[in-house]
């Protein structure tokens, strides 16, 4: 699975990377203009031009619905798919692993541990209204992915698809039970944790939006900087060192990473499954398995991805919303068998 | 390479059980479906014979539809949802309970009854070893099987569900014939009526148009449509609520909530003492300055289930709604 096509130009490259350029803020134009409540597309584009413009548009109604609501609920979306993700692709790589995501190693479920322990005990930063969880998140995230990794390492030194997966998959049960022992024992806020669970990226307003995006520059940025390291593991550890990679730091520096990115995401948007196992693999049929061109497209792809599920999630049920992991769960489950099933034929 | 396969097939295996599981937990939310609404048997019918002190027996159908019958007025009692327990406490029985459902907060009292597992995770052993004579629990995710095994070990269950303030009545009225306090009841259910005609009569709420919020913005606004007690009392007062085209309790979109507007935004998120109140968080919500009842500061914060728990304090609920209704005009 690990071969890397030399034979494909680099023209290609460019070319699908503008594709994917020009695709994404087309999607993103389309989720701003369609929405539960129906605004015509001319006042929509007016709208947005006077925000950019810094004039007044106080006072309307739609004024308030696309650029107080709709945008930054867009944007969440985006960044939050990207981040996914981007985590799926970088985990992947490293590990070897075609299954590899946040919501299969049980990463998610730990950040989401983290965050409901903020919650059940009351962890909170003074002044900043969603630093505990966020904090508790990223540190879970981190703490079970060590766990995951280190129990791996364990059994079976070359850290194989099987190990992995399994680890991840009794790990990741393991967490949720202690999130239900947690919610047990906090009876008096389990609406909250409930309704926290279920995940939503309603509510969320630029502030999100910087975080989020501060988040995907900062630690995405390392990630997309590590590609060729990437390249290097995908070809095998060993090969890696023999070329010349600081094997232990990379490894260590993608993991915290991926883990601080999924922490942010899980914080703010909840535990989206999916999203960060199924974009890499259309990515990588699209591109081939090159990370320096894989992980760039998977942010694009990654953000194009939530957008259209979020979107499905706003107008499917009007005026009701589904919740979003209903809608990348179901996507992502028939791609994932999909996956399976060709992956063995080629096997053969 | 075979083993590899297993795996894969464990694998997809569990990724569907844990998609399967996520969509049953999201019937845990609270979804009220109408059709346990339609039957609100009238308990009333039986009323035992006061004139005949040889026979003390009372009997009635639950809202299964199941004919409960007692020798005598139950003495001990367990009650699993909050409700009833309120009920209990207002028919002046509440020494007659002898445990109470987890979820159970209302009178203070009632915290100090021992506290049994409730809704799904209703635990039988621990009712039995409570040795009621009657539970009153919710229809709610009770299997048949676990109802027999309370029958066997000698437990009368009661299903107790009302979807409307008729079925509060219903309840008020079956409970106080199991427990003998008839009169307590017909008392009870004439006040509790008496207070929803008061109500009725002067309320005016000129079609003005009301927005219940149930959970915060941050986890997904939930709000209550028709069939929920909200919306009932919301009529009452002759107020429109925005989402009466929702069934029962569902996630709607913020950009609705601002598109329709509402003069009026009821709340009934909790305080836990830390933060912006629950009032304080919706008035700072970006985009909702122009909605009415934020520009009018309109916005009443119910954190007692005053208006989401089938028991008579849904007048003083009632009540409560009118008052603010009346200051904000």
């Amino acid at each position: 699975m690990a071969q890397i096509p030399h034979k494909r130009k680099e023209g290609l490259y460019v070319l699908e990377y503008l594709a994917f350029l020009a695709v994404t803020p087309a999607v993103f134009f389309l989720c701003v203009c369609v929405g539960s409540v129906k605004v015509p597309l001319g006042d929509t584009v007016r709208l947005i031009l006077d925000a950019i413009r810094g004039s007044d548009i106080s006072g309307i109604k739609f004024a308030s619905i696309i650029v107080s609501v709709r945008i930054p609920r867009v944007l969440s979306a985006a960044l939050v798919g990207a981040s996914l993700s981007l985590c799926g692709a970088g985990m992947q790589g490293l590990l070897k692993n075609p299954l590899a995501d946040g919501s299969t190693l049980g990463v998610s479920s730990a950040a989401s541990l983290g965050a409901v322990i903020a919650i059940a005990f009351g962890i909170t930063v003074p002044f900043l209204p969603f630093a505990g969880t966020m904090i508790m998140a990223i540190l879970f995230a981190f703490l079970g992915l060590l766990i995951i990794l280190s129990l791996a390492y364990k059994l079976d030194s070359s850290l194989s698809t099987n190990t992995i997966i399994l680890i991840g998959v009794i790990f990741s049960m393991f967490v949720s039970s202690i999130t239900s022992l947690v919610i047990t024992f906090a009876s008096d806020k389990i609406k909250h944790i409930t309704f926290w669970t279920m995940g939503s990226l309603q509510g969320n307003n630029y502030t999100h939006v910087l975080i989020l995006c501060g988040a995907l520059v900062i630690f995405g940025g390392v990630i997309l900087l590590h590609a060729r390291e990437l390249n290097a593991f995908a070809v095998g550890e060993d090969n890696a060192r023999n070329i010349g990679v600081n094997v232990r730091r990379v490894r260590l520096t993608i993991l915290i990473c991926v883990s601080a990115l999924i922490g942010v995401c899980v914080s703010i948007g909840g535990t989206i499954a999916f999203v960060g196992l199924v974009t890499p693999h259309m990515t990588r049929i699209i591109v081939g398995p090159n990370h320096k061109k894989l992980l760039p497209v998977s942010v694009f792809a990654g953000a194009i991805f939530l957008m259209l599920s979020d979107l499905a999630a706003r107008i499917l049920l009007n005026p009701l919303e589904l919740p979003i992991g209903v809608v990348t769960s179901m996507i992502g489950s028939v791609v994932f068998i999909y996956i399976f099933i060709t992956g063995r034929r080629k096997g053969k | 390479m075979n083993a590899k396969k297993i795996i894969a097939l464990i694998m997809a295996l569990a990724m569907l059980t844990f998609v399967f599981c996520g969509c049953a937990k999201k019937d845990n939310a609270p979804v009220s479906s109408s059709d346990l609404a339609e039957q609100t048997p009238p308990a009333e019918e039986q009323t035992p014979d006061e004139g005949e002190p040889a026979d003390t027996s009372v009997s009635v159908i639950d809202m299964l539809g199941r004919e409960v019958t007692l020798d005598e007025p139950a003495s001990r009692i367990v009650a699993l949802t909050a409700a009833d327990c309120e009920i209990i406490y207002a028919l002046g029985a509440g020494d007659l309970l002898v445990g109470r459902g987890a979820y159970c907060d209302y009178p203070p009292e009632v915290l100090e009854l021992p506290s049994v597992e409730s809704g799904y995770d209703t635990n039988i052993e621990q009712i039995i070893d409570l040795e009621p004579q009657v539970l009153f629990m919710s229809t709610m995710a009770q299997s048949e099987e676990q109802s027999k095994q309370l029958e066997d070990a000698g437990v009368h269950v009661v299903m107790n569900d009302a979807q409307n303030i008729e079925g509060v009545y219903s309840s008020i009225g079956m409970i106080g014939q199991l427990l003998g306090k008839q009169a307590e009841a017909d008392a009870l259910i004439a006040d509790m009526k008496a207070k929803f005609d008061d109500l009725k009569n002067k309320a005016d709420g000129e079609g003005k148009t009301v927005y219940f919020e149930v959970s915060p913005l941050q986890y997904g606004l939930w709000t209550a449509g028709t069939d929920t007690f909200m919306n009932e009392i919301a009529d009452m007062l002759g107020l429109v609520n925005i989402f009466a085209d929702v069934t029962g309790w569902g996630e709607v979109s913020e950009e609705q909530v601002i598109d329709r507007n509402p003069d009026y935004i009821v709340t009934i998120s909790m305080y836990f003492g830390e933060g912006p109140t629950p009032i304080e968080e919706i008035m700072s919500r970006p985009g909702w300055e122009n909605v009415t009842a934020v520009k009018n500061g309109a916005i009443l914060n119910l954190q007692n289930d005053e208006l989401s728990r089938p028991s008579p304090r849904l007048a003083e609920g009632a009540q409560m709604l009118y008052d603010f209704i009346n200051e904000a005009k």
